[in-house]
């Protein structure tokens, strides 16, 4: 039999049980679909991680003053013991290092803005010039702090995006002055909008030069101390020479935590990427269960097509020739399933894409090749036991029977 | 081109053994027309099964064209099958969801001939039998009659030259019956060799020759000049 002639009885057995056809379809549909939403919605919440972490900047070492640990009974609030603030020479120690590329100190308060009769509560960030390049921020109109000595301030700033529009309208911000508590700072730059990033809106800060922030605020004190590492592999490195220069500088005290965003987002990736495949999985047995339908599908259609089985032998069919039928038949409805499914997935894809923008979902290339396979792989492996009962069906007892 | 010697069938049906066929010896020429009668449980459908490669012999030795059947595998039976022997059926046995030219076609198809040799093939076949109106109907949608001609248009599809017909007018009236063997005896008349099952004796008489078949055995064997 030739493979259009096995094709075209394929689908003519198809075209003639339409309920029957349709009904696996939607079962093989239904699994593949899941397969598709299911590791799309994994796969959107990894890359959601993914790029929060990502927007923080990469290679990024962060140290806080004070060390997390857990000891006997908590001495440090006991002895009313606190932690030796981290300072601006502390950070500018830290370029010591070969392995780091780039500090930027922080210190953030919270300050009332104000432009004439406008005014706006708003997070005030102080830091050096590098920071921009550290956490990876853009620019949408102007330039960023100036680099100069640290300890001396100028009395510029660059806003967020919101807080310049709402501010200024649509008025052009740009050179213009606004007041932070007692101080002035002409607007040197407008951020580009970035949105939310793991709790902080970058879009309703201004930044101001690390001296000014310490003068408002009145404290020596850094919030933060944010290092970028030459490279990813030199994070470790990074890691362990910040430790060591600020031992040495706090007295032998181990009093900072470094974290490196680097084994958190590894972490989290690999957690993700397990899930994906977890709950993929979990939803390719419902492709199992519609291979089950198959079968079970199949052995009726042997048991009612025996006739024509017997028929098809008598007119000169071999067993290989009834099972091939078989097999196509089973491969056109997987392929039919898989299609379907395909487009359901897809489908919910948009549909959560909508519902939840920010978070990029799409349904990994495995999945999207594994789920049609399996599709196919279980309907023809659920075919098997009843091909092979259709081409072992003796013709004269299949055509006796009425 | 039929030589049969010392045919045994035995059928286990529960724990007994039931001998359908006892020891047949039987020669059929080509172009013959022969009938097979005989009573229910005489062996007359196992031998017509067992002439068709439907069933094998438990022993004995079965020569079709000089050649040996009698060990072939099955997938060389079905081959024989295929490109020897036409079957008609008492129940017509049509695929109910193809059409009376796709019913007709089957056999090529499954042999694997290439479509438009099969197009052609199959309008001469329609023609020949007198259903090139009623082509595109299902079995469903044609006469009993009709029914039976398609069965044989199908088995004439190959042109074997060995046709075998189970009871072919057992399922229809003895009008319709009487012209279906017409169209059998055209086929014989273009040189085939028919046998035809049948348990009327007036379908049966038709026949040149006439085997009576009795417990297994082949009781009589009868041929008449004219025909």
């Amino acid at each position: 039999m030739r493979f259009a002639d096995l094709l075209r009885f394929a689908w003519q057995v198809l075209d003639g049980n339409r309920s029957r056809t349709a009904l696996i379809l939607l079962a093989m549909g239904i699994g593949v679909a899941a397969v598709v939403a299911v590791s799309a919605i994994g796969e959107g919440a990894r890359l959601y991680v993914v790029n929060q972490f990502g927007s923080l900047g990469t290679n990024l070492v962060i140290i806080l003053p004070g060390r997390s640990e857990t000891t006997g009974a908590m001495p440090g609030v006991l002895l009313g013991k606190t932690p030796r603030d981290l300072t601006l020479d502390d950070a500018l120690a830290l370029k010591r290092s070969p392995a780091v590329l780039r500090v930027a100190p922080l210190v953030v308060g919270a300050g009332d803005v104000r432009v004439g009769s406008r005014s706006r509560e708003s997070s005030v960030l102080g830091t050096t010039a590098e920071f921009i390049q550290v956490r990876q921020m853009d620019l949408a109109q102007g330039l960023f702090l100036p680099s100069g000595d640290p300890r001396h301030g100028q009395p510029v700033c660059v806003v967020g995006a919101t807080v310049a529009a709402e501010l200024f309208g649509a008025r052009p911000a740009l050179g213009e002055w606004l007041r932070i508590g007692d101080r002035r700072f002409r607007i040197v730059g407008v951020l580009a909008r970035q949105g939310q990033s793991l709790g902080f809106n970058t879009d309703e800060i201004v930044v101001i030069p690390l001296a000014a922030a310490q003068a408002l605020f009145n404290t020596e004190a850094l919030f933060r101390v944010l290092v970028e590492a030459k490279s990813r592999e030199q994070i470790v490195p990074a890691r362990e020479d910040l430790e060591e220069i600020l031992r040495l500088r706090h007295e032998g005290e181990r009093d900072v935590t470094v974290i490196s965003q680097d084994a958190v987002l590894a972490t989290f990736d690999r957690i993700l990427r397990t899930l994906t495949l977890v709950v993929g999985g979990i939803a390719a047995i419902s492709l199992a269960v519609a291979g089950i339908l198959v079968m079970n599908v199949m052995l009726i259609a042997v048991t009612q097509r025996r006739r024509e089985i017997g028929l098809l032998k008598a007119l000169g069919a071999t067993g290989a020739t009834i099972r091939a039928a078989f097999f196509t038949e089973a491969v056109l409805l997987a392929l039919g399933g898989a299609a379907c499914g395909l487009a359901a997935g897809r489908l919910g894809q948009l549909a959560l894409g909508q519902a939840l923008p920010g978070v990029p979902f799409a349904a990994p290339w495995w999945a999207l090749l594994a789920a049609p396979l399996t599709a196919i792989l279980t309907a023809v492996l659920f075919t098997v036991l009843p091909a092979r009962r259709a081409a072992a069906l003796d013709p004269v007892a299949a055509l006796s029977k009425r | 081109m039929i030589r049969l010697s010392g045919i045994e069938r035995v059928d286990r049906d529960g724990g007994e053994e039931v001998h359908a066929l006892r020891g047949v010896d039987l020669a059929i020429g080509r172009a013959e027309y022969l009938s097979i009668m005989g009573p229910s449980g005489s062996g007359k459908s196992t031998l017509l099964n067992v002439l068709g490669l439907l069933d094998r012999p438990s022993a004995g030795r079965y020569l079709l064209d000089g050649r040996d059947v009698t060990g072939l595998g099955d997938d060389e039976l079905a081959r024989v099958r295929r490109e020897t022997i036409g079957f008609v059926f008492q129940f017509f046995h049509l695929v109910p969801r193809l059409s009376a030219a796709q019913n007709v076609e089957l056999p090529m198809v499954l042999a694997g001939i290439a479509a438009e040799e099969r197009q052609r093939r199959l309008a001469r076949l329609l023609a020949d039998y007198g259903l090139a109106e009623r082509a595109g109907h299902r079995p469903d949608q044609l006469s009993g009659g009709q029914c039976q001609r398609v069965a044989i248009a199908r088995a004439m599809a190959m042109a074997p030259r060995l046709i075998l017909a189970d009871e072919p007018t057992g399922n229809l009236d003895r009008h319709t019956g009487q012209e279906v063997m017409k169209v059998l005896e055209r086929v014989h008349h273009d040189g085939g060799t028919v046998i035809v099952v049948t348990h009327d004796p007036e379908i049966g008489a038709r026949a040149q020759r006439r085997i009576r078949m009795v417990d297994g055995e082949i009781a009589e064997d009868r041929r008449s000049d004219g025909g």
